[in-house]
């Protein structure tokens, strides 16, 4: 009877036990296998953490690594007011002298406060606000201070005598309460040196999944040109944090770094570069004239090694920067003047229209040609071609242009590269103006000639003189020398790039002769000539059309040049818009040419030419001559 | 049968104890050496993000320190200094610099002539 009972009891106990162990699988079951997707991504939501990790945006270099522009770790500062409590006003007392702010201001932003929000029912409920921004740009050092500051912050009594609340609070506050986002800023150690060129940068930001994402991108000049080499590329990193939020490094699953934008290497040289921006301020002071540009070229590769616009800005000011201090180099488009009669005799002797001893009538100084009075600036009678660039006719210029025809005239223009963008990679370059032939009035054929009638860039013919010291062959101008890896390593080099050659080689030593004669006590630049160079150039000096009528008073100066004339190792545009004390291109621009043509000489060790060297110790003559090889 | 057991029960059987004792040993063993291999993951871990740390530290020193470098060195800070220093440098002029043209090598003319040999009596050196 017992042992029945027993059983009964045993096979009772057995069944219960069999249906909990059932219903225990069928939660296993339930929850390893049914539900296994959606209950996994929620643990993943409870512990995994990804973490963006910014690229470091590329360095800008010059020529010689010198750093153009580079990028700094910063930290944002951060606050959580919902964790600050009442404790706002002290919090602000500790942190805002750290931050060089405004204590009252801080106090204001950490003071805990809700808004109201449609929850996803569509009710109205209130949010506390976790995240405000106290701070961009903050050194690295700073946020230790901040930080340290803050993890001594107390409650002004003993710890073991705060409640467990109030513990928690201060703990809260000590280490969640204000925190530091990292970033970068974006810092030029040179300042204003060459920043048209370089560019400057603004913040973008991008709200991904409820996260601010900053980036820096290039708003001007090299910053934005290359924006996409520079910026480089995000990584991330999925891993598990513990209580503290510390990273469980063991726990690390995805990890992929980010991939750092290149460093931009310009052909830029921020030596000449300052020779120049020293140069032209001074011109700047003694002339006032509304804008100065300078530019030097390397004729044989088209590399640009200073090109500066005044007035100019800071980089590291973005705020200031204003229209009126564009890289008028290449966005403005002027009447060239005189230098544009290199284009009419370089084409007339090319085409054999003219020879350089060619005679011309230059009318003592009045022409009419179309209806129109066409003036020299001072009475010449018979000028050779040669004479006329050495003097700048305009008379006679006009005349070669009418010899040449407006077709070849044209032709040669376009060759020269007017009329069209230069290929530098910096953004907002002009195309110029030069209309087709079809489009020209019956005076275009002679004063095209003298520079009237056709819109250019400073660059473009500055890039047309160069084709002249280069042999007649046409480089496209370059800026961007190499893109490398932080380490040096090389990922893509530009070389120079010939676009045509316009002129023939016997035609550009006739061009280089004549040009020589400008630089000399009979041409109009005079003040151009170096102590020991040969220089060859060209004058220019434009009337200013406003509203299609030329202005009296109103003039836009230039010398461009070139030296050593017979061995070109660096050519050199000055232009002046509308300079006082004196408007001749010779006369305001020649002196600052050779201020800059002379301190680039020397930096650029350029031997002196052997004709010129007559000062020298005779040893050193003979030595430049190559009489005497020094072993 | 019973004398057979009480002989046996008063016998040592170590083969038995062994075989417990080793398993005991091994799932102990087994146990330690996860927990102590756990605790290597977790140290080298810390350890890993220690080094993480300083080494992003240091690249930051590193990059402090070459933009220090590249300041000083620039243009604009060194013509800054030259001026502030009042050291009265200016740039060397064309015919202040000397250049040296290396000379050509000179053809051999005699190659199997050795430089320590003596000339020939009656033959010019």
């Amino acid at each position: 009877m017992n042992n029945k009972l027993q059983i009964r009891r045993a096979a009772l106990l057995l069944v219960l036990l069999g249906a909990a162990y059932a219903g225990l699988a069928y939660r296993l079951v339930d929850l390893q296998i049914l539900r296994h997707d959606e209950l996994s991504a929620k643990a993943e939501l409870n512990t995994q953490r990804e973490f963006r990790q910014a690229p470091r945006r590329g360095d800008i270099l010059d020529a010689n690594g010198n750093i153009l522009a580079t990028s700094v770790p910063v930290k944002t500062v951060c606050a959580d007011p919902s964790l600050i409590g009442a404790q706002s006003q002290a919090v602000a007392e500790v942190i805002a002298p750290l931050l060089q702010l405004d204590t009252s201001a801080i106090a204001l932003k950490l003071a805990p406060r809700s808004f109201l929000v449609k929850n996803s029912d569509g009710e109205m409920v209130t949010n506390e606000v976790h995240y405000v921004r106290l701070a961009r740009n903050v050194p690295e050092p700073t946020w230790a201070r901040i930080y340290a500051a803050l993890t001594n912050f107390t409650f002004g009594t003993e710890g073991r005598k705060l409640s467990l609340k109030e513990r928690e609070s201060l703990h809260n506050l000590q280490w969640h309460s204000i925190f530091a986002e990292s970033d970068q800023l974006r810092v030029y150690p040179n300042g204003p040196l060459a920043g048209q060129v370089i560019g400057f940068p603004a913040i973008e930001e991008t709200n991904l999944d409820g996260h601010f994402i900053s980036k820096i991108v290039g708003r001007d000049g090299i910053e934005l040109a290359m924006q996409k080499q520079l910026s480089g590329v995000a990584g991330w990193r999925v891993t598990e944090t513990d209580k503290a939020q510390h990273e469980m490094v063991a726990l690390r699953d995805e990890d992929v770094s980010a991939r750092d934008g290149l460093d931009v290497v310009l052909t830029i040289d921020s030596a000449v570069q300052h020779i120049v921006e020293t140069a032209l301020a001074d011109a700047l002071q003694k002339h006032t004239p509304k804008s100065i540009t300078g530019i030097v070229m390397r004729p044989r590769t088209g590399e640009i090694l200073a090109m500066v616009s005044l007035p100019n800005y800071d980089p590291n000011h973005p705020n200031t920067v204003s229209p009126e201090a564009r890289n008028r180099v290449i966005t403005d488009v002027v009447e060239p003047g005189s230098t544009f009669k290199i284009v009419v005799v370089s084409g007339a002797l090319n085409n054999d229209v003219v020879k350089l001893t060619d005679e011309f009538d230059c009318e003592h100084g009045h022409f009419a040609f179309a209806g129109k009075i066409l003036h020299d600036h001072e009475p010449y009678g018979i000028l050779t071609t040669e004479g006329i660039i050495t003097k700048s006719s305009n008379i006679g210029a006009a005349k070669i242009g009418i010899k040449l025809g407006a077709d070849s005239l044209y032709k040669y223009a376009l060759n020269y590269g007017f009329g069209q963008r230069t290929g530098i990679p910096l953004p907002g370059e002009a195309r110029g103006i030069l209309y087709p032939v079809k489009d020209w009035s019956k005076v275009s054929i002679a004063q095209i000639p003298m520079g009237h009638g056709v819109a250019v860039t400073r660059l473009q013919m500055l890039d047309a003189m160069c084709a002249i010291a280069n042999g007649g062959w046409l480089m496209q101008p370059m800026i961007v020398s190499r893109l490398q890896e932080h380490d040096g390593q090389v990922v893509e080099r530009y070389t120079p790039q010939r676009v045509r050659q316009v002129i023939s080689e016997a035609t550009d030593k006739q061009m280089i002769e004549a040009l020589k004669t400008v630089a000399t006590k009979d041409g109009t630049a005079a003040e151009a000539a170096m102590k020991n160079y040969v220089v060859a150039g060209k004058t220019g000096t434009a009337q200013k059309a406003e509203n299609g009528v030329y202005v009296s008073g109103k003039f836009v100066s230039s010398f461009i040049g070139f030296f050593p004339a017979d061995d070109p190792e660096v050519c050199i545009s000055v232009v002046m818009d509308e300079p006082k004390e004196g408007y001749y291109g010779g006369k305001v621009c020649g002196p600052v040419f050779r201020e800059i043509a002379e301190r680039c000489a020397s930096y650029l060790n350029i031997p002196a030419d052997p004709s010129l060297a007559t000062n020298a110790p005779a040893l050193l003559a003979a030595t430049n001559s190559g009489k005497i090889q020094v072993p | 049968m019973a004398r057979n057991r009480k002989n046996q029960a008063a016998e040592i059987r170590f083969g038995p104890v062994l075989k417990v004792v080793l398993l005991c040993s091994l799932i102990g063993g087994s146990a330690i050496g996860y927990v102590w291999q756990k605790s290597q993951i977790d140290r080298l871990g810390r350890q890993i993000s220690e080094c993480e740390i300083k080494l992003k530290q240091t690249k930051s020193d590193n990059k402090l320190l070459v933009d220090q470098i590249a300041f000083l060195r620039s243009p604009v800070m060194l013509d800054h200094r030259v001026k502030e220093l009042n050291l009265g440098l200016v740039p060397a002029q064309p015919l202040q610099v000397v250049r040296l043209v290396e000379a050509p090598p000179a053809p051999e003319q005699d190659s199997q002539r050795q430089f320590a040999q003596r000339p020939v009596a009656g033959e010019t050196p």
